[in-house]
């Protein structure tokens, strides 16, 4: 048995291979997982053929085939998703793609966008490396330790 | 005044957040989630003029004690912590953990609390350990000493970011006002990598090959209890910023 190229750790022919060979994708992200194995797997058709009709001219097969090159599935991980269901007629994924180049990891973070089309969900576009909104201001905590380090609180420490 | 001190190897001050120098943090990215904690300092307090010296002041009445931490929830262990309660890194061990019980963070005349032990440590303070602080001054004071000049070789780097951060977030320093103002003070925790960048020769693929797996496998370990949110918002926070700094495909797939 071989595993599937989006280490989803099911069989290939039960996951991306069935999409890659024609079945249809059920959800954004089983799409979006077969264009990480299609892109992983060199299959250029299905990266084309998935593609909304106005996002076509964009596709640069070549320079695709060029960033492929000795590319390694590493994992994927879906990190939010709105619609995409099965009455939705458009959706979002935000994933990660990671992937080992040349001997390094790189990570692809990319919120797209996907639209149905008789049926079938079509890739339209994607922002990579998506902001987050600005979050900095996280803890504080009524006995936290003493930033000073020495176990105690702060208000026993250098708060006293 | 004489105090008393030997450790016994309980392992009780092992625990939770540990501040760590900047070159500690780095050289330990592999080891610990990072994070940097912003205490509040109030002017009257023993540490005030020494925060100012090693960190920035916020305003008249506040000083900044700004530095790495290792970011582990109070109830966690230090992953270096071994089975016999030992120090499984003790020859590369940080200076913080050097220093212990002592705190370079406060005036050595200030240091005579530290040596009281904490709720449920077991540190020996009998007759039978040795004189380890008198008068205020620490006997033997080459950790303590050690640590100082770390905390005052790296503040400039801590003032250029901690004055870049004041500027450019001006929630951050109202956040700061308010939390000063609380009688059980206020701590804030930011990322790492703000600071690390103002660290010449910071090599971010090194640093982001090492860190992430770090944030990965702590993330992985959170309970699922609610105490633990702020824990997991900032891993994941950490690990989205070092995706988007290790992507370079271009475009989309």
């Amino acid at each position: 048995m071989t595993l599937c190229l989006c280490h989803s750790g099911l069989e290939f022919d039960a996951c991306c291979g069935r999409i890659l060979s024609g079945a249809q994708a059920a959800t954004p992200e089983a799409l979006m997982r077969a264009r990480v194995s299609a892109f992983i797997g060199g299959d250029m058709e299905f990266l084309e053929r998935t593609l909304a009709p106005e996002s076509k001219a964009d596709f640069d097969r070549h320079a695709i085939e060029a960033s492929m090159k000795g590319v390694e599935g590493l994992g994927f991980e879906v990190r939010g998703q709105e619609g995409g269901g099965e009455a939705d007629q458009e959706g979002r994924l935000e994933y990660v793609a990671r992937f080992k180049a040349n001997g390094q990891p790189l990570a692809h973070h990319e919120r797209a966008f996907f639209r149905r089309e008789n049926g079938n969900w079509l890739y339209v576009d994607g922002e990579v490396n998506p902001k987050a909104p600005p979050r900095h201001v996280e803890k504080v905590g009524r006995n936290d330790p003493c930033s000073c380090g020495s176990g105690k609180k702060y208000k026993k420490c250098c708060g006293a | 005044m004489e105090r008393r001190f030997a450790c016994t190897v309980c392992g009780k001050c092992c625990y939770g957040w540990l501040p760590l120098s900047i070159s500690d943090a780095l050289s330990h990215a592999h080891r610990f989630p990072l994070a940097v904690l912003w205490g509040t300092v109030r002017q009257g307090a023993k540490a005030f003029d020494l925060t100012e010296e090693l960190g920035i002041r916020l305003d008249k009445k506040t000083a900044l004690r700004i530095t790495p931490i290792a970011y582990l929830p109070p109830s966690f262990q230090c992953p270096a912590l071994g089975e016999d309660m030992r120090c499984t890194i003790h020859e590369e061990k940080p200076v913080r953990c050097r220093t212990m019980p002592f705190s370079a963070d406060r005036e050595m005349s200030d240091q005579a609390d530290l040596l009281i032990p904490r709720s449920g440590w077991l540190c020996n303070t009998k007759s039978d350990a040795p004189v380890v602080y008198r008068d205020g001054k620490i006997l033997d004071a080459t950790d303590f000493i050690r640590e100082r000049h770390v905390l005052q070789d790296q503040a400039v780097t801590i003032q250029s970011y901690a004055a870049f951060l004041l500027k450019g977030a001006p929630s951050l320093k109202a956040e700061l006002g308010r939390q000063a103002k609380r009688p059980a003070g206020g701590q804030i925790v930011l990322k790492i990598l703000p600071l690390l960048r103002k660290v010449a020769d910071f090599d971010l693929a090194d640093f982001a090959a090492r860190q992430a797996p770090v944030l990965r496998d702590s993330l992985n370990r959170l309970p699922e209890a609610p105490e633990f949110n702020e824990y997991r918002r900032n891993y994941v926070d950490g690990l989205e910023e070092l995706d988007r700094l290790q992507i370079s495909a271009k475009g989309t797939i």
